[in-house]
């Protein structure tokens, strides 16, 4: 018996169809891993399954009745809890009134009743084996991957008979993943169903029972997990057989230091750091996440107050703000941690995100000169590919990958030729990792020096020349060659005594 | 091993609290200091009657400000009590018999009309999606125009025994302070129940409030439903102080009543402030008052001081904010 059956679903919004008669089944008891590139439709139908968007044609049954979900509510009384990838949370509340809100538990006089609030969460907590969080401490001082965990709590706690995690390991470090991954396990085997979505392959294998195949908004394929190979998933996911995700990696660092960085130290995080970037050369970042990495770009970059000697390409620096780390061929450019919310400003067009921070060139007196301007866009959105309309389009209504290509973009107009590049393919789908990847070592070749921090072990491995391991803040191991792979990586992270 | 190192220790988390609650602490700084200085120049300053006395002065504004209070906490603004205030006082003057009945049927209509005129604009907000700002300001303009056209001067009456209720006692308190107290008491319940947490929640991250199932239209017509009552309420407790209608009066309460919250801690960017903040910015900008009349200086450097108190509480927020940000960093 199918728990859910979902039949010709189609929805536009304006003129792009994001469905279009697209199918989905799933039982109870398994776990059934959607997959699909970004703008394939798999985040529109997961909004219809939790109610925060309607659909134009088509049938969803739910248990064998009809449903139509109206609003979020009407789903969470029928048992579909999502997690979503753009946070439900909400950032002045603690975690457990975040995880029980408009469902707390009430005293006589309608009040939260804290007590009982405070047990409902240990034993939530509990029962699904979380992580340690502190419970009363609110949102918005905690990091992403602790707020994800929130995210993923508040969802059970409604008990749903479906759970849908969409993309909710590509905010977790490497133990919580694991840990998601067999909580999903855990829900299957209590008879009820777990829709897993991730680009990451390998999580798909470890979890899923059965998966389905979005593209272009349509279902194009159901297969049982242990019957279908990697490749063939791959290439019914992007339409056509993808080269190679990896691209070669071809020497090209040369003799010259582009960054030289000697005891940096920031804040309790980031611990007497010291190495050496050279020119043409993609220097990984790894360990667990936490561990430092991101205080080390961001001490890099001038966001963070720091302590220690850094030079670039020979100079002495100490970059206060980002600005100053800025400036001109000699600076230092960032891919940042959250593309929506420090990266780019949504509402704005392409061509205006990707030449925000380098405004001041194209002015004359005051006046843009918006020839010159428009010439830059175009040969940049050429360049990277951005797949956009018109270069006026709003930089919120493109897919995720290209919405990273555009932070791209207005990273590399900056012209700085050390870039810091912070977990640059989170929420990118495999097609557009592809080009990422080509980009970062075409950007190499081309003479960039290039810090490269992923949490995604296998990028490290395939796209690095090589790779500093952080482990509580410090650098445990610097691999390089052959030396570089996931176990070496992941040994040095977690061991005290790296090889 | 890595979620469960990254948690707060205790000291931070302390720190923490200190930091979110730096606005608030500065306003009660600033309002000690201004008391202490009241008191140095004035005998019997820190007795009962000094309370019951200022509170008494304070209320209109106390109570206008608790109805923005709720606006800001939910991520919006409400100019219209201006508007409100305005014609409250004005129905007041021209309506009230001098039988209790008359006074009681009347003063339910005005919170009513309070109601339905916030409850308007929470639909207008939200049907519409229109700025709070903007259509707060019209409808201010439109509640304006009605005083204006129902007494278009200051004047009208009310019935003698309205005029005293701010002076009356109990137990050595005021009608005021008894007042403030249940004020209090109402928030601390609000709250903690559903109603105002989700208020709270929907103003601090409104896609996160919808996707947990909040109704943006409801929240909506409550928030500034709410809102319109409290400054109706400031309307008829208005009047028992001036003892007439004014068409024009509410303007005064517009930007104080933004100004008391914000000294108190409330932020402009929702879900984030609390009445007791509110209060201590309507005792602080109230005292201000006094404080200029007891130095013997132009009353003209009430304004100029209330502007620097104003600066200094955006400027004490603004500095927490960004010291809890580079910690959360």
């Amino acid at each position: 018996m199918e728990l859910i059956d979902v039949k010709d679903l189609s929805k536009r919004f304006g003129g792009i169809i994001a469905l279009s008669d697209a199918t989905f089944s799933a039982r109870a008891g398994e776990v059934h891993a959607l997959l699909g590139e970004n703008g394939a439709g798999k985040s529109t139908f997961i909004q219809i399954l939790s109610g925060a968007l309607r659909y134009d044609s088509g049938a969803i049954h739910v248990g064998g009745s009809e449903y139509r979900p109206q609003n979020p509510d009407a789903a969470q009384s029928l048992g579909i809890a999502a997690v979503f990838q753009e946070l439900s949370l909400i950032p002045d509340l603690t975690v457990e009134e975040n995880i029980w809100f408009r469902h707390e538990p009430l005293t006589w006089f309608g009040t939260t009743c804290r007590k009982r609030m405070r047990a409902a969460t240990l034993e939530l907590f509990d029962r699904y084996h979380f992580p340690a969080i502190r419970p009363d401490r609110e949102l918005r001082h905690m990091t992403l991957a602790e707020r994800q965990i929130v995210e993923i709590a508040k969802a059970l706690a409604k008990n749903p008979r479906i759970l849908i995690l969409d993309e909710a390991t590509s905010a977790l470090p490497a133990i919580e993943a694991d840990w998601l991954l067999k909580l999903s396990r855990q829900i299957a085997e209590e008879g009820r169903l777990s829709i897993f979505i991730s680009h990451r392959m390998g999580e798909v294998r470890a979890v899923a029972d059965r998966l389905t195949i979005f593209r272009n908004g349509s279902t194009v394929a159901v297969h049982e997990a242990k019957a279908v190979s990697d490749d063939q998933i791959v290439t019914e996911m992007i339409g056509r057989q993808l080269d190679r995700l990896y691209p070669v990696r071809t020497a090209s660092r040369t003799e010259r230091l582009a960054l030289e960085v000697r005891g940096l130290s920031s804040g309790h995080r980031l611990r007497d750091a010291t190495f050496a970037l050279y020119e043409g050369e993609v220097l990984g970042v790894g360990g667990l996440q936490g561990h430092g990495q991101r205080e080390l770009l961001q001490a890099l970059f001038g966001a963070a107050p720091s302590k220690g000697d850094m030079k670039l390409w020979g100079k002495p620096v100490s970059p206060s703000s980002p600005r100053d780390a800025l400036t001109g061929r000699d600076g230092i450019a960032l891919v940042p941690e959250d593309r929506r919310g420090q990266g780019l400003l949504l509402p704005k067009s392409v061509s205006e995100n990707l030449t925000l921070s380098v405004i001041r060139r194209f002015s004359r007196g005051g006046l843009l000169d918006k020839q010159q301007e428009a010439g830059l866009v175009r040969e940049m959105v050429d360049f990277l590919r951005i797949k956009a309309d018109t270069p006026d389009q709003p930089v919120g209504t493109l897919s995720g990958g290209n919405q990273q290509k555009v932070v791209f973009g207005k990273m590399l107009l900056t012209e700085a030729r050390v870039l810091l590049l912070y977990d640059p393919t989170r929420g990118v789908d495999v097609g557009t990792k592809g080009e990422i990847f080509r980009l970062i070592r075409d950007l190499a070749a081309k003479g960039y020096a290039i810090l490269f921090y992923s949490s995604d072990l296998p990028e490290l491995v395939h796209v690095a020349d090589r790779v500093l391991v952080l482990r509580e803040g410090a650098i445990a191991a610097t691999l390089s060659g052959d030396e570089i792979t996931e176990e070496a990586i992941l040994s040095a992270a977690v061991l005290d005594k790296a090889a | 091993m890595t979620m469960a190192e990254t948690g707060d220790a205790p000291r931070k988390g302390l720190r923490n609290g200190l930091l979110d609650n730096a606005p608030f602490l500065v306003a009660c700084a600033m309002l000690t200091l201004i008391v202490v200085i009241y008191g140095t120049r004035q005998t019997g300053v820190f007795t009962l009657d000094e309370l019951n006395l200022n509170t008494t002065a304070a209320m209109t504004l106390m109570l206008a400000a608790t109805g923005q209070t709720i606006v800001l906490l939910r991520g919006g603004i409400n100019l219209s009590i201006g508007g409100m205030i305005s014609l409250g006082t004005v129905i007041v003057a021209t309506r009230f018999g001098d039988s209790a009945g008359s006074v009681i049927l009347w003063s339910g209509l005005v919170l009513l009309l309070g109601i339905a005129v916030g409850v308007a604009n929470g639909l207008l907000i939200s049907i519409f999606r229109l700025q709070p700002f903007l259509v707060t300001l019209a409808t201010w303009s439109i509640l304006n125009g009605v005083a204006m056209i129902i007494l278009p001067s200051d004047g009208g009456r009310v019935p003698g025994w309205w005029l005293g209720f701010g002076y009356l006692q109990f137990l050595g308190l005021s009608s005021t302070v008894w007042m403030l107290i249940a004020l209090l008491i109402f928030w601390a319940w609000f709250m903690a129940a559903r109603p105002g947490i989700t208020i709270k929640a929907t103003g601090s991250n409104e896609k996160s409030a919808f996707l947990s199932g909040v109704s943006i239209l409801r929240v909506n017509a409550l928030t500034y439903g709410l809102s319109g009552f409290f400054a109706a309420a400031a309307a008829l407790y208005l009047t028992t102080q001036t003892g007439a209608g004014s068409p024009t009066i509410g303007r005064d309460y517009i930007l104080p009543s933004v100004a008391a919250a914000v000294i108190g801690g409330t932020s402009l960017f929702g879900g984030r402030g609390h009445l007791a903040g509110t209060i201590i910015g309507a005792y602080i900008l109230t005292l201000i008052g006094n404080l200029v009349f007891i130095l013997r200086v132009s009353s003209y450097w009430q304004p100029v001081a209330s502007g620097v108190i104003l600066l200094i509480a955006v400027l004490a927020s603004a500095i927490a904010e960004k010291a809890a940000r580079k910690q959360a960093a």
